[in-house]
C-alpha cells in the first residue's frame, strides 16, 4: 500500500529552487532513509510533508490524503523534527501525557507504551523533578523520539534522530526503530548524517543533493559501502 | 573595541526580522515620547506659576525641591516598568580577547542613552532658566542643575542594579513598592520629614555651590554596583539554568474539563512556570488595587464617567489584556508540534476564551468590594466585564493572526531581560481606549448610564455569539497557520 505519494514537488525561495522531486512513492512498512550535505533539502521535504511549510509547486498524499487539504493524516503521524516540537516548561512525564490525551491513549496504555523504553531511557528521563527545558540535548531528542511514536502512528517521521545522541543509545534507537517497524507495520522517515546508522536501519536509502534525488537505492550488503563511495570523493575533493 | 560592540549591538537589532516588522511599534513609541515631552516641557514653563499661586507664603524654588523626592521616587517605579535593560548576547563575546569588564562597562554605558534620562530635562530646563536663575547666581544655579543633573543619573543606575535584582528574585519589586508605600507613610504623616530633607539640602546647595561636588560619589557607586553584579554573571553556567529540584504540581484535577482541560492545564503551567507571564499574572493583582487611585473621592472633584470605564477595564480585564495581546505567540516555541498534533484549531481557542472568562470573572468579584466607595462600580465593571469578554477577546484573536514575534519562554532567568519594557504597554493601548473611546460616543446620546448599558450591551452580544466568533477565527488561524510558523522561526 502506498503511504507517501510525492507528485511534482518544487519548493524555491526567490527563485532559488531548494528541492525539486518530480516523483516519489513510498510504501507501507518501508523504512525510509534519507541522506544528503547541509542544505540538501532533507528538513525541508519532512516539514513539506508534516505541512508545516507550503511546497512552490505540486502536492504530497499521505495515504491518498492531500495534506496541504485536509488535516485528516494528523490521525496517523507522528513525527519529531527539532527541540522545537517540545514543550520546555513541562517535565518529561507532563508531557508525555500531553500528547497522549491528544492521541486519545488512557493512563494506563500511557505507561505500559512508556515502560517499553525504559531501556532507551536509561534512567535518565521519567521520575525526573527537571522540565525538559533542563534536559540535555540528547535527553530531549530522547523524549521527542518517544512521543513521535505515541498511538501507534502509521507513519513516523524523525529528522536527524541520531544525532546528540552518546554512541550506546544510537545502537539502542536503530534497534528500537526497526523493532517498532516489525512489530506495527510502521513506516518511517529518517534522514541523518551518519550513513553507518541510516544505512543499518532504512530499508530503503535516497541521496539528496542540492533538491533533487540522485540515488535512490534498496538496501543490501554494499549499501553502506555505495553510499560511502558517493559521499567521499566529494570531501576529499574539498581537501584539495 | 567599544565601537566594535556598539556595531554589532545595532547588527543585532537591525537585522533581527523583528526589526521591520516593528515600525508601528516604534511609531506608537515615538507618539508617546513626543507627547511626554510636550508635557514635561509645558509643565516646566508653567511650574513658577502654579507654586507662586498654590503656595503664596513660600519660597517657589525650595517648595520645587522638596516636591523632587516624591518625583525620583515615581520615576525609580516607572523605570522598573518601562525602561529596558541593556543587554547584549555576550556568549559568543566571552571566549575573544575582550576583558569581561569591557563588556560590562559597555552595557552600563549604553544604558545611559535612554528616554527616562532624557525626559526629566525638558522640565528642568526651563525651571532653572525661570525660577532659579531669576534669584540666584548663576554659580547657585549651575550647582543645583548639576545636582538634580546628578541624582537623575543616580536614579538610572539604581533603577537598573535593581531591576537586575529583582529580575532574578521576582518579589522585590514588591519589596520596593511596600518600602516605597512605607516611606510615602511616614512622610505624610510627619513622622520623618523625608521630602522636606531633601529640599533642604538642595536649599543648601544653593547656599554652598561646592557641596555638589560631594553627591558625585552617588551615581558612581551605583554604577559599579552595576558593574560587580554583571561581571559575577558573566559566566555560561549562568545561562544555562538552574540545577535544583523543581516543584511539579499535579494539575490532573483539570482533567475533568475533559479536551478542555488539558489546554487549560497546559496554559495554567504556563504562566506559573514561565517568567514572562508570572509576571503578567503578578501585574494583575496588582492592578487590582488601581481603584484606590481613581477611585478616591476628593471634596469638590467628582470621579469623571470614564474613570469607571478606564477603572473597570484595567481592573477586570487586566490579565486578558496584557496575556491575550500575546496570543497565540505564547506558545510560539513548540507551535509546529501543535500543528503536527490531532488537535482543532478551536479546541485551543475556546480553552483561552474558557481561561480568560474565569480569570476575569474572578477579577470582577474582587473589585466588588470598591462599591462601598461608588455602589455604581457594581453595574460599571460588570459592563466592562461583558465588554471585555465579547468585543476585546475577539479582536485579540484578530491580532494574534498577525503575530510575529516569537516569545522565548525556554530561557533560564537569569540573563533573560526580554519584554519588559514599553513596547510591552503599547499593544495594550487599543483594548482599553476603544471603550472609553465608544463610552464618549455613547454618552452623546444616552449619558453616562445609557453609555455604561450600551457598552455592557454589545460585550453581551459579543458573548452570545461566541462560539460564532471562536468558529470563524479557528479558520482563519488554520489558513495562516504557515505564515505564523515563517514568523515565529525567523524572529
Amino acid at each position: 500500500m502506498t503511504m507517501i505519494h510525492i507528485e511534482n514537488l518544487i519548493k524555491a525561495y526567490n527563485k532559488e529552487i531548494v528541492l525539486n522531486i518530480p516523483e516519489l512513492t513510498i510504501e507501507k512498512g518501508e523504512i525510509f532513509g534519507l541522506v544528503g550535505n547541509n542544505g540538501a533539502g532533507k528538513t525541508t521535504l519532512f516539514n513539506i510533508i508534516l505541512d508545516l511549510i507550503t511546497a512552490s509547486k505540486g502536492q504530497v498524499l499521505s495515504k491518498g490524503i492531500v495534506v496541504r487539504e485536509s488535516e485528516d493524516w494528523k490521525d496517523f503521524t507522528g513525527a519529531f523534527i527539532d527541540e522545537s516540537f517540545l514543550i520546555g516548561y513541562l517535565s518529561a512525564e507532563e508531557y508525555f501525557g500531553f500528547i497522549a490525551g491528544l492521541r486519545r491513549m488512557s493512563k494506563t496504555e500511557t505507561s505500559d507504551f512508556l515502560n517499553g523504553f525504559a531501556d532507551f531511557f536509561n534512567g535518565e528521563i521519567t521520575g525526573k523533578k527537571k522540565f525538559i527545558r533542563d534536559f540535555s540535548k540528547g535527553n530531549q531528542k530522547k523524549v521527542g523520539i518517544v512521543a513521535a511514536l505515541m498511538g501507534k502512528p502509521e507513519i513516523v517521521v524523525l529528522d536527524e534522530p541520531f544525532a546528540n545522541l552518546d554512541p550506546s543509545s544510537q545502537y539502542k534507537l536503530r534497534k528500537l526503530i526497526k523493532d517498532f517497524a516489525a512489530a506495527n507495520g510502521t513506516t518511517f522517515l529518517i534522514s541523518d548524517h551518519t550513513l553507518e546508522n541510516i544505512a543499518d536501519v532504512s530499508t530503503r536509502l535516497i541521496i539528496l543533493e542540492k533538491g533533487k534525488i540522485i540515488r535512490d537505492v534498496p538496501k543490501t550488503e554494499t549499501t553502506l559501502q555505495e553510499v560511502e563511495a558517493f559521499f567521499k570523493p566529494v570531501v576529499e575533493a574539498e581537501l584539495i | 573595541m567599544n565601537q566594535n560592540l556598539f556595531s554589532l549591538a545595532w547588527r543585532e537589532t537591525v537585522r533581527s526580522a523583528y526589526w521591520g516588522k516593528s515600525i508601528a511599534t516604534n511609531i506608537g513609541l515615538g507618539f508617546l515620547a513626543l507627547y511626554f515631552s510636550t508635557s514635561f516641557l509645558l509643565l516646566g514653563f508653567a511650574i513658577p506659576e502654579i507654586l507662586t499661586k498654590d503656595f503664596p507664603n513660600d519660597d517657589p524654588v525650595s517648595k520645587f525641591n522638596s516636591i523632587l523626592l516624591a518625583y525620583f521616587a515615581i520615576d525609580l517605579i516607572i523605570r522598573q516598568l518601562m525602561q529596558k535593560l541593556p543587554t547584549v548576547s555576550f556568549k559568543p563575546l566571552l571566549l575573544m580577547n575582550i576583558h569581561r569588564p569591557k563588556i560590562a562597562n559597555y552595557l552600563m554605558v549604553r544604558s545611559v542613552f535612554n528616554f527616562f534620562n532624557v525626559l526629566p530635562f525638558f522640565l528642568l530646563v526651563p525651571v532653572t532658566f525661570s525660577l532659579v536663575a531669576s534669584t540666584h547666581s548663576g554659580m547657585a544655579t549651575a550647582a543645583w542643575f548639576l545636582t538634580i543633573f546628578i541624582l537623575i543619573f543616580s536614579n538610572h543606575f539604581l533603577a537598573i542594579y535593581l531591576k537586575w535584582r529583582f529580575n532574578e528574585a521576582e518579589y522585590g519589586f514588591f519589596i520596593l513598592l511596600a518600602a516605597l508605600a512605607g516611606l510615602f507613610t511616614i512622610n505624610h504623616f510627619g513622622i520623618v520629614d523625608l521630602s522636606g530633607g531633601m529640599g533642604k539640602l538642595l536649599d543648601l546647595i544653593l547656599v554652598y555651590p561646592a557641596l555638589s561636588s560631594v553627591l558625585v560619589l552617588l551615581p558612581v557607586l551605583f554604577y559599579f554596583l552595576n558593574v560587580r553584579f554583571l561581571l559575577s554573571r558573566m559566566f555560561i553556567n549562568m545561562l544555562s539554568g538552574k540545577q535544583k529540584e523543581e516543584k511539579i504540581s499535579d494539575y490532573s484535577w483539570l482533567d475533568r474539563l475533559g479536551e478542555n482541560g488539558r489546554f487549560i492545564a497546559l496554559e495554567l503551567k504556563l504562566i506559573w512556570r514561565n517568567k514572562r507571564p508570572r509576571s503578567v499574572a503578578m501585574m494583575t493583582i496588582i492592578m487590582l488595587f488601581y481603584g484606590l487611585l481613581i477611585y478616591r473621592s476628593q471634596p469638590g472633584h467628582e470621579v469623571p464617567g470614564f474613570a469607571f470605564i478606564l477603572g473597570g477595564i484595567i481592573m477586570v480585564g487586566m490579565f486578558s489584556i496584557s496575556y491575550g495581546q500575546f496570543f497565540p505567540a505564547w506558545h510560539s516555541n513548540y507551535f509546529s508540534m501543535l500543528m503536527c498534533q490531532r488537535l482543532t484549531m478551536k479546541q485551543f481557542l475556546r480553552s483561552f476564551y474558557m481561561l480568560v472568562t474565569v480569570i476575569s470573572v474572578v477579577c470582577y468579584i474582587l473589585t466588588l468590594p470598591y462599591a462601598f466607595l461608588y455602589p455604581k462600580i457594581i453595574y460599571t465593571h460588570l459592563s466592562m466585564l461583558l465588554y471585555n469578554l465579547g468585543v476585546n477577546i475577539p479582536i485579540m484573536f484578530w491580532v494574534g493572526m498577525y503575530s510575529k514575534k516569537r516569545l522565548d519562554l525556554n530561557q533560564s532567568t537569569v540573563m533573560n531581560y526580554q519584554g519588559v519594557s514599553a513596547s510591552q504597554w503599547l499593544g495594550a493601548l487599543p483594548l482599553m481606549v476603544g471603550p472609553i473611546s465608544l463610552f464618549y460616543l455613547f454618552k452623546l446620546a444616552l449619558g453616562d448610564t445609557g453609555s455604561y448599558v450600551a457598552l455592557g450591551t454589545l460585550g453581551f452580544v459579543g458573548i452570545l455569539f461566541h462560539s460564532a466568533i471562536i468558529d470563524y477565527f479557528s479558520k482563519q488561524y488554520r489558513k495562516q497557520k504557515h505564515q505564523l510558523i515563517r514568523n515565529y522561526k525567523n524572529s
